[in-house]
């Protein structure tokens, strides 16, 4: 074990003159070309955005005339505001009513013992296998019922995000597992009831997992199209933006709307984009989990 | 500062594991108990259960006349000392030994002055703005002690607390931790497995095998009466010689040992004890201390001669290793102070070294129940 521990930089060294060099610029230009590929569709987007000399789609790439008339006109002349801000809402709801569930029902799992814990949690892992949208008919036939569709679906679509959101206890119950449960008992002796030990000692400790929960609650409604067009159904008011903005991309609009329809996709992509810029450091950390020592 | 009673405590595991059998103990206010034994004797399961950290299956558990069996550790007023410390380690060491202060919103002069006198008593005053894992594991032990210390708890819980400490910072908090009890003045109830940390430290020490107590009694007690095999062995280290020998009953209250092919006579306080026992010539076990046994110069009726396998030079004193004839080892502690070097010399491996037993300090022991004939 020793001696392989001597050897190994050693070779690893050697290799780098040679083999190792060569591997690596290989590697990099694949990642280079990835990048590029990965990077086009959005560099496409941006600049179609800004350009200002046709409004549907020009055959070319770089515009002719550039200028921010296809946000104007997306802020004054359509509903896109509105949708906006009904995402928003949904998305903001959703990620706090999400995050509190899910980091409530993962600690839960991590500390307490009771009856059926192991099949809940193994019920919950292969019920979270199958794809949401199964449930999409019976959901709309439910939120129908209750009035929550059309116009009125913001209130609908939070209800359906945050409905199953315990099962996604996976990753920060893995989390937590990492935390000394003797921290909790430490706690506990010391005077805390078990919610205060959960705000006042675990909190603090789980910040990379609480800040990817928030990040991972906010996305998965911000970006949703699926559940989002269901449930708004043809009601202007009740849409998302990712509705929204496709709506604008059928025949008949497509000529006149594309590149407002990219000025909206833009505005999309900045808070998220923001955010994860902010959050990056937390959401890999919380990510790779495991890492924290008590 | 409080009484701990234990009556017929018991702990059984989902799995139907029982961890601790029907626990009776009176604790006395003010005193220091040490519960010890090997892994997996049911020690720190009872001391969690005084806790609240584990519930109790059977039995109750009274706090200062108060059964605290359905009590949240919060609400019982008790302070513990994990092994691993157990530090917040997103506070500061401040805001560690603070923290049981602040849940009860003690206003803030009292709180820094109560941690700060905490602090001073054990010496990390210039590490109060560090976090834990700024600091050693000594350290680290410290803090945990003043996260109990600043509460003015009625009990004081510490499990194994210096058995992740290296050896010579063991002594060093060992010694401390004496002191510590000093100035508290309150009830301690301290696990281990160490039978050096129960007998410096405690008042009476509870030895515990599979659940069940073995003995309780003051260190004195269990070292000079043990009350089975398990306890004779388990305290003293080295730990206690066990061979078969023959008992003989002379006559009324005279009894001797046959070990091998010695004549071993017996204390006449010894014989009288094993007379009131009602106890019959045969085979029993016969144990003996390390340090009670004697090396003979030359062979005689009431010594054995051994074979010494390994010399142990520990500083003050030999350890040798010997052999009897009938392939059982022995260990024989013999100071160095008095050694001729031609002795010296003589206890190379291999040789024929003649060893007899003390008579005050021979033990008996029932082969089949394993219980002391002299309790």
């Amino acid at each position: 074990m020793k001696k392989n521990a001597e050897t190994l930089p050693q070779k690893r060294h050697m290799g780098m003159s040679t083999k190792g060099k060569i591997s690596n610029t290989l590697i990099y230009i694949l990642l280079v070309v990835i990048v590029i590929i990965w990077i086009i569709p959005f560099v496409f987007i941006l600049l179609e955005s800004f350009r200002c000399e046709t409004q549907g789609m020009a055959g070319y790439v770089v515009p002719k005339q550039w200028g921010f008339d296809n946000y104007v006109r997306l802020l004054t002349q359509t509903d896109f505001l509105k949708w906006y801000g009904n995402t928003l809402l949904i998305a903001v709801v959703t990620a706090v009513l999400q995050t509190i569930i899910v980091l409530c029902m993962s600690y839960t799992l991590s500390r307490l013992r009771f009856k059926g814990r192991r099949f809940l949690m193994n019920f919950m892992l292969v019920l979270g296998m199958f794809p949401g949208f199964l449930t999409l008919i019976v959901l709309y036939k439910v939120l129908s019922g209750m009035g929550l569709t059309g116009p009125n679906a913001v209130p609908g679509l939070i209800l359906v995000y945050c409905a199953s959101s315990g099962m996604g206890y996976y990753v920060s119950k893995g989390y937590f597992d990492t935390i000394p449960k003797s921290l909790d008992e430490a706690a506990r002796m010391d005077g805390a009831t078990r919610f205060q030990v959960f705000r006042k000692v675990i909190m603090p400790l789980a910040k990379p997992i609480v800040i990817y929960t928030i990040l991972s609650a906010f996305m998965a409604p911000w970006g949703d199209f699926i559940f989002a067009r269901y449930i708004a159904h043809g009601s202007s008011a009740g849409y998302n933006v990712a509705v929204g903005l496709w709506s604008w991309t059928t025949k008949t609009s497509v000529g006149t709307q594309y590149t407002m329809f990219c000025a909206g996709g833009v505005l999309v992509a900045l808070p998220i984009t923001i955010l994860f810029m902010i959050l990056q450091r937390y959401y890999v950390e919380g990510v790779t989990g495991g890492a924290v020592k008590g | 500062m409080a009484t701990v009673k234990l009556t017929n405590v018991k702990k059984v595991y989902d799995n139907n594991v029982v961890a601790v059998h029907d626990f009776n103990l009176d604790i006395a206010d003010k005193e220091f108990v040490v519960f010890v034994g090997p892994s997996g004797c049911g020690k720190s399961t009872t001391l969690r259960m005084i806790a609240g950290l584990e519930e109790i299956s059977d039995g109750t558990i009274e706090i200062d006349g108060e059964v605290v069996n359905d009590l949240q550790p919060k609400d019982r007023n008790i302070a513990m000392v994990f092994q691993n410390y157990a530090l917040y380690p997103h506070l500061t060491v401040f805001e560690n030994m603070a923290f049981s202060l602040r849940l009860k919103h003690v206003p803030q002069e009292e709180v820094y002055e109560r941690v700060t006198k905490a602090a001073e008593i054990l010496g990390i005053t210039e590490y109060l703005l560090r976090k834990p894992r700024a600091l050693s594991g000594g350290q680290r032990q410290r803090v945990a002690i003043g996260r109990a210390m600043v509460r003015d708890s009625k009990v004081f819980l510490m499990d194994e607390p210096l058995s992740n400490l290296d050896a010579k910072l063991r002594n060093a908090m060992r010694a401390e931790i004496i002191l510590l009890r000093q100035k508290l003045d309150t009830t301690f109830i301290y696990v281990t497995h160490d039978q050096t940390e129960a007998m410096t430290l405690g008042d009476r020490i509870v030895i515990m095998k599979d659940g069940f107590i073995q003995q309780v009694g003051t260190p004195t007690e269990v070292f000079e009466n043990p009350k089975n095999l398990f306890v004779a062995e388990f305290i003293g280290a080295p730990k206690m010689n066990i061979m078969e020998a023959q008992l003989l009953r002379k006559g009324p209250s005279d009894y001797c040992v046959v070990v091998n092919d010695a004549v071993m006579q017996i204390d006449i306080n010894h014989c009288s004890r094993l007379e009131a026992n009602n106890v019959q010539s045969g085979k029993i076990t016969l144990g003996i201390r390390p340090e009670h046994v004697t090396i003979c110069k030359e062979k005689a009726p009431n010594n054995m001669a051994c074979r010494l396998e390994v010399n142990e030079m520990m500083g003050s004193e030999l350890h040798l290793h010997v052999t009897d004839v009938n392939g059982d080892k022995l260990i024989v502690r013999t100071p160095t102070v008095d050694l001729t070097p031609e002795e010296r010399a003589g206890f190379r491996n291999g040789a024929e070294i003649y060893i007899t037993f003390h008579g005050k300090a021979m033990y008996f022991f029932d082969p089949e129940t394993e219980n002391s004939l002299i309790d």
